[in-house]
């Protein structure tokens, strides 16, 4: 724990960013109201495949307050195709438009938007377009989509196979022969959505006259919007820009551009007037897009001690329908590029298939690639169970030392001062799994299904840029702006975009800390294209901490060697602030207004590191699982605000928990959506919450500021520790745990209460 | 579309007077024809409890009610549980335990936690923890919310 400073770093500020939000006076998309603004609603396909034989607007046009009704007809010529290809080796990108002409391809397609005076208008003219449709056969799982003859999502790529690839590393054959057991492990992680409170929403405002675009929106990535839009739009990059004040949540999703966005500028365009459009959640929880969906199949050569020699790993990815902006292979390379974690492998196969179906757009959220913890640390408990293990002791055996670091794993990422281990040893220690073992031979013996849960990794936060190589993505550097105000005062522009995170807190924090002012005396800046920094990314990924703060630091840096030859601080901030600007003379204006940026080149450092411990009861009567303890020993160097670095292990371990026992966004034989509201995509409660604790170790490397991410690791790391414990809980039933969600109604098929397959969810 | 009709329905202590669409919910009513936005839409269905308000002091979702079944009543929203420019004791408590993050689902968090303690002044940890699952947060894992309704009980209970 680094000491207590008067600005504050490492302690729990307060939030600048609570009173506003406490008080009803944050300003979120739907909170923008703008004179002469326009409402708009979508028309969605109802089916999972159908050509649209025949679309007729006429009567929803004539409707009173109806402004306009826009099919993919009117948008061509003006929104251009989307097509995002990386150039990704082997990867087929089929493009489409922004509203779908020609065949839907899922539940929930867009096929035309109203623009009417209010939001009931429009919806009330979405009932009078008239649509034939001619129903397809539907595919919905990847099985289905490369089954021989299996009906073509697109019918121009031959197939329904998006991506397939083999990477193989090391002597195989070699450590396959050697081992002296195979062990075969399959995981299935079902489709998720992030489900942020607040929906997607955009607002467009077009000026005529000077050709300026102005879009308020739910993003995390202004500056990637605004590009996206310009692009598509054919509008000159510098007349869009692109506000956000509060996004109530993100999780990944909102990391992108999307149709409706897309659609939403054109409509502005063409009518001259503000357009508003709000994401309802039955939309968002049928169209926005789905998560995870992946199934695998490892293979593991082993010697009886439990120590793995290689690893065959197979990955499958049900792509849904139309490709997101963040491309499928990407979120394969990231489990292909993780999976191994800190263990000592060198040999390694990875076979990715990425299949096209009739489901809603693959989406990032948190954690995208989060399946290769959930899958190795099964594995791990395999192997103990199979060997007959402790599966603490199979990963004593497997992970590397600090020693032994750094290391480079044989797809070319380097592991350097990772520290789970530690954290290992920690959780061990402080939740007393000797002990804990004792209990649950006590518990067993009453006949109650005990089982306890470990699961130990590493993540990028940010990552070293041959982790971020080894995903095909080149890092980028993050910029901060610093500028002495005339009153002596600092303004921070960022171009982080927090959707929850506290950035105006914990980047003052930094700059405060950096710069030797108080707290008080740094105005944060954010959210606004016009002022912030080029800067595509946006915040994600868990980097903001590493690289959002990196940059603050490094303007700090140069803020204060120019200060300083100003004569600071024998003279105040004040005095040189008064001496700057007092004479007018923009000369010196350069002298206080720092552009910096921060890239992380770092060879060591960038791994944060955790052990998530638990202990759950399985209830064989109704098949729930009570969550009886929860302990988080987690490494992400020194913490800048610790109650926020909680906060996002605690909200992080409640989506664990909810992909894990609640979630599914599930479809139908048929291809119709079965998770529609919230009484069927079921979020988890206070009351499904466990007491957490949780243990700091904080320990330092030798970066000049060693903050690392945690934005992503609850929601990494509950999923593999539930499981984990599920299964040694089900032990003495004999029941293996292959996939995820594990509901009551699954856990009582696995238990043998009810039949298999008792409910077809896809 | 059916006729509008004349609503008076006390916000916050002042009269306010609207012309509506039968179908237009409370909801909607206070943030757009009232221009209170600190009232939120999450799920439209009754179950997250964003949009939560208090109708002559009951906790109600506003996006059930319609804007005419509250007609003659007191809706107290998040902008009127504390006076200008101070905060509720619950809103403090939220701060001091990082209950929120985001802050969308926060207004309705707390009014029904206002709701919550003027009925359960002296809430166990179970009881707040109960109360906390009447509503959705998908950022904050719940534990500051429970403590946040215990704080906030507390520090009423020694200030009363």
């Amino acid at each position: 724990m680094i000491a207590e400073t008067p600005s504050g770093l490492g302690t729990s500020a307060p939030r600048r960013e609570d009173v506003r939000l406490l008080t009803g006076r944050g300003r979120f998309v739907d909170d923008v109201h703008l004179p002469n603004m326009l409402h708009a609603a979508f028309l969605r396909s109802p089916l999972a495949s159908a050509r649209i034989a025949r679309l007729d607007v006429s009567a929803a046009q004539r409707l009173d307050g109806v402004r306009a009704v826009y099919t993919a007809a009117d948008l061509e010529g003006l929104v251009k195709p989307i097509h995002f290809d990386a150039g990704i080796e082997g990867h087929k990108v089929p493009p489409y438009t922004a509203l779908t002409g020609d065949k839907a391809r899922y539940v929930g397609d867009p096929i035309a938007v109203v623009v009417a005076d209010d939001r009931a208008l429009a919806e009330d003219a979405l009932a009078a377009i008239e649509v034939e449709w001619e129903e397809l056969p539907a595919v919905l799982t990847v099985e289905q989509a490369t089954a021989q003859n299996a009906p073509l999502v697109f019918d121009e790529l031959g197939d329904n196979v998006i991506y397939h690839a083999l990477h193989e590393y090391g002597d195989l054959d070699g450590a396959f022969a050697r081992a002296d057991r195979v062990i075969s492990v399959p995981v299935r992680q079902a489709r998720v959505t992030s489900s942020a409170m607040e929906t997607r929403g955009i607002v467009v405002d077009f000026d005529p006259v000077d050709g300026e675009i102005t879009c308020y929106a739910s993003s995390k990535a202004p500056h990637m919007l605004r590009g996206r839009i310009a692009e598509h739009l054919g509008h000159d990059l510098h007349r869009v820009r692109v506000i956000i004040r509060d996004v109530g949540g993100a999780f990944g999703g909102k990391g992108a551009v999307w149709r409706e966005d897309l659609v939403i500028a054109a409509a502005s365009k063409l009518l001259g007037r503000p357009v508003k459009w709000i994401e309802d959640r039955s939309e968002n929880l049928t169209a926005f897009g789905g998560a995870r969906d992946q199934g695998f199949q490892v293979e593991a050569a082993v010697l009886e001690d439990g120590t793995i020699l290689a690893l065959r790993v197979s990955m499958w990815m049900n792509h849904g329908a139309y490709p997101g902006m963040w491309l499928t292979p990407m979120f394969a390379a990231l489990v292909r590029a993780t999976i191994l974690s800190q263990l000592r492998i060198d040999t390694f196969s990875f076979e990715t298939l990425i299949v096209a179906t009739n489901k809603n757009t693959y989406i990032s959220y948190r954690g995208p690639g989060s399946v290769e913890t959930l899958v190795r640390e099964r594995v791990l408990d395999t192997i103990a169970a199979e060997l007959g293990l402790d599966p603490v002791e199979v990963r004593r055996r497997n992970l590397l030392t600090v020693e032994e670091q750094p290391w480079q794993m044989p797809m070319g990422v380097t592991v350097h001062r990772a520290h789970a281990r530690e954290t290992l040893e920690s959780a061990v220690e402080l939740a007393d799994y000797a002990a804990l073992r004792e209990e649950q031979a006590r518990a067993r013996a009453e006949g109650r299904l005990v089982g306890i849960g470990v699961a130990t990794s590493i993540q990028p936060c940010p990552g070293f840029p041959d982790w971020w190589e080894a995903i095909g993505y080149k890092t980028e550097a993050a910029p901060a702006r610093l500028r002495l105000e005339p009153d002596g005062r600092v303004t921070l522009v960022t171009s982080e975009m927090p959707t929850g995170q506290g950035h105006e807190t914990t980047l003052a924090q930094v700059a405060a800390d950096q710069l030797g002012v108080p707290f008080e005396h740094v105005r944060v800046v954010l959210g606004d294209t016009n002022t912030t920094p080029f800067y595509y990314f946006g915040t994600g990924a868990s980097r903001s901490s590493n690289m959002g703060a990196g940059a603050v630091i490094a303007a700090a840096h140069e803020l204060k060697r120019r200060l300083v030859e100003l004569a600071w601080p024998q003279r105040s901030l004040e005095e040189i602030a008064r001496s700057v600007y007092g004479r007018g003379d923009a000369r010196e204006l350069e002298a206080v207004d720092v552009l910096a940026y921060y890239e992380p080149h770092a060879t060591e450092g960038g791994w944060a590191a955790s052990t998530h411990l638990c202990v759950v009861e399985v209830d064989p009567r109704f098949g729930t699982v009570a969550i009886r303890r929860y302990l988080v020993a987690e490494d992400c160097g020194t913490m800048i605000n610790p109650a926020i670095v909680e906060g996002q292990i605690l909200g992080g371990i409640a989506q664990g928990i909810g992909v894990t026992l609640l979630e599914q966004a599930g479809y139908d034989e048929e291809g119709q959506y079965l998770a529609g509201s919230y009484l069927t995509y079921v979020l988890p409660k206070a009351d499904d919450m466990p007491e957490i604790e949780i243990h700091h170790l904080e320990l330092p490397t030798d970066e000049a500021f060693s903050a690392r991410g945690i934005g992503e690791s609850g929601m990494v790391m509950a999923p593999a520790a539930l499981a984990n414990a599920i299964e040694d809980a089900l032990r003495p039933l004999g029941v293996r745990v292959t996939e995820l969600p594990l509901t009551p109604t699954r856990l009582l098929e696995l238990m043998g209460v009810l039949p298999e397959d008792s409910l077809t969810v896809l | 579309m059916s006729e509008r009709r004349h609503v008076r329905v006390g916000v916050n202590g002042v009269p306010r007077d609207g012309l509506v669409e039968p179908r237009r919910t409370l909801a909607d009513f206070l943030r757009h024809d009232v221009g209170l936005t600190g009232t939120h839409v999450a799920c439209e269905h009754g179950v997250c409890g964003a949009c939560t308000v208090l109708v002559d002091g009951e906790p109600v979702r506003s996006c059930l009610m319609l804007a005419v079944q509250s007609d003659g009543a007191e809706v107290t929203t998040i902008e009127g549980v504390a006076p200008e420019g101070g905060l509720h004791p619950l809103q403090q408590a939220f701060r001091d335990c990082h209950a929120f993050q985001c802050g969308f689902c926060t207004p309705g968090f707390v009014i029904s936690g206002i709701a919550f303690l003027n009925e359960h002044p002296s809430p166990t940890h179970e009881e707040a923890r109960h109360a906390a699952s009447s509503n959705l947060c998908r950022c904050s894992g719940y534990a500051g919310i429970v403590e946040a309704l215990e704080l906030a009980a507390a520090r009423m209970k020694d200030g009363a």
